[in-house]
């Protein structure tokens, strides 16, 4: 029999704040952390704006000589992580190490590192590369030190597939802590993709948006028709799943559930999304939850900002849900925290179980001129209130055609 | 105590945040809390400092006095050997 597996705790730092309040408030708000790059190499840019977490060095989560060795995206999945514990007030107790597990997404691991290798040998000309630039770069360094740092010795996975990596790092942990597999999984993801090479690379493929040149913050419009791409974000989100009658029993303060998970590909194209995949994504999610779609109060959107995303999901939102699409919220939240790639989807997640505790949807924000193709309710530059969703799809359609829906249930705290 | 020594404690000081006064040659570096890997990065500070290269397979080095005599070796080396001067080395230097 299927277990149902409660999110207990979450930890997030992003461009909209650290922990889990600071980041719900943030987003209600309607506070972009969207803003002008400030990096040596941003003049290089056609749009240099992003979505950074300025000050961050992750000082203090480990001695200065072993902190050296891990990726700002490391450090950021380590920083959520412990936080994430700490909002579940101590989950791991009592436990036998091996029934506890990390699973992980991200979508370009240390390519800061990497990038600054590369400075190195080919910038410079110097063949003097940092040591450690291996254990940086290695996409699965976030899972191995949140796994050394709490002793979590079951699963330590980290999974790959772009801008949706999280919600299957999610999606595949829930399965495991249901399938009563494991006892507790911290899940989610983690992205630091703001390096010369990777922002460069992401411009060549004419996606990024143009700086805003009134609002740099107001950059990133998806579904408006004034859109012109998506920004880059950094940051991470990790939850802590554990058997809600376990969190239950050990009075845990229940951030939500995981209700279900579906995961689709596209098999067209490379970046082109498909209607038909994400439908698919979106009713495997509701089947594996055993819902209807009148059961859906809210959605969190992948929402880009780019023509093809934003009217294939339209589309496909309207198709999976019918009717009922006409009643939901969507709210696209990289409008504010940028596209962290392979931590979008925990972030989001993240974003849609606070958003239920408060019985908000977070909002579109700048959602100029609405898309005559883009015709839902997008919660559009408000945050709506009185929500009372008990269920919200968040949904992380990549390139590669990999799609991952997860439904969430809503928390009693 | 060597110039070598003298800056190898300087560049432990600095990386791994040791009293100074615990920096002495007969000083293990597993005791010092520098592991293989504190080790690699070590060597590479060392190049850099040294003006040396450390090649691929270095020798076992088990205390600060140890890693001081082997790149005293490596100094000897490059001032036997024919050739430009590394950039670091006091003796190029205006």
């Amino acid at each position: 029999m299927r277990r149902r597996v409660a999110v207990s705790g979450i930890g997030t730092i992003s461009a909209l704040g650290d922990g889990p309040g600071a980041t719900i408030e943030a987003a209600l708000a309607g506070r972009s952390g969207i803003a002008r790059l400030d990096a040596p190499f941003a003049g290089r840019l056609l749009g240099p704006a992003a979505a950074a977490v300025p000050g961050f060095d992750g000082a203090g989560l480990l001695e200065p000589a072993r902190l050296r060795m891990l990726d700002r995206s490391a450090r950021l999945a380590l920083h959520s992580a412990n936080g994430a514990l700490a909002d579940a007030h101590d989950p791991l107790a009592d436990l036998d190490p091996a029934r506890a597990g990390v699973f992980l997404g991200t979508g370009m691991g240390g390519t800061l590192s990497m990038d600054a290798g590369y400075e190195t040998l080919y910038g410079e000309g110097s063949d003097r590369i940092n040591p450690f630039t291996v254990l940086m770069g290695m996409h699965n360094a976030a899972a191995a030190w949140v796994a050394m740092a709490h002793g979590l010795a079951g699963p330590q996975l980290t999974y790959s597939t772009a801008c949706s990596s999280s919600t299957v790092a999610i999606g595949e942990a829930w399965r495991r802590v249901a399938a009563g597999e494991r006892e507790r999984a911290l899940a989610g993801g983690t992205e630091a993709p703001l390096s010369c090479g990777s922002m460069k690379a992401w411009e060549a493929l004419r996606t990024l948006a143009r700086a805003d040149a009134d609002d740099p913050g107001a950059s990133c419009r998806p579904f408006s028709a004034d859109r012109t791409g998506m920004v880059l974000g950094e940051g991470a989100a990790v939850l802590v799943l554990e058997p809600m009658e376990r969190a239950l029993a050990r009075g845990a303060a229940v951030r939500g559930e995981i209700l279900g998970y579906g995961t689709t590909s596209d098999t067209g194209h490379v970046t082109r999304p498909s209607v038909a995949g994400q439908v698919a994504a979106l009713r495997a999610a509701l089947e594996s939850a055993a819902l209807d779609p009148d059961a859906v109060g809210a959605i969190n959107a992948h929402g880009t900002g780019t023509v093809a995303n934003d009217r294939t999901e339209t589309a496909a939102i309207r198709e999976a849900l019918g009717a009922r699409a006409e009643r939901v919220p969507v709210s696209a939240t990289k409008s504010m925290h940028g596209h962290l790639l392979g931590a979008a989807g925990a972030l989001e997640a993240a974003l849609a179980l606070l958003a239920m505790e408060r019985r908000a949807a977070p909002p579109t924000m700048h959602l100029r001129a609405p898309d005559p193709e883009c015709d839902l309710d997008y919660a559009a530059n408000a945050a709506r209130e009185g929500v009372e969703a008990e269920v919200t799809l968040s949904s992380s359609f990549a390139f590669g055609g990999s799609n991952a829906v997860l439904a969430l249930g809503r928390g009693e705290r | 105590m060597s110039d070598t020594l003298e800056a190898l404690r300087a560049i432990v000081v600095e990386d791994h945040a040791v009293a100074p006064e615990r920096l002495v040659p007969e000083a293990t570096l597993e005791d010092l809390g520098i592991d293989s890997l504190g080790t690699i990065e070590m060597l590479w500070r060392v190049e850099e400092r040294f003006g040396v290269e450390v090649p691929s397979n270095p020798p076992a080095l088990a205390t600060l006095g140890d890693v001081a005599r082997y790149v005293d070796e490596l100094v000897a080396a490059r001032e036997a050997a024919p050739g430009p001067r590394a950039p670091d080395d006091p003796a190029t230097r205006a």
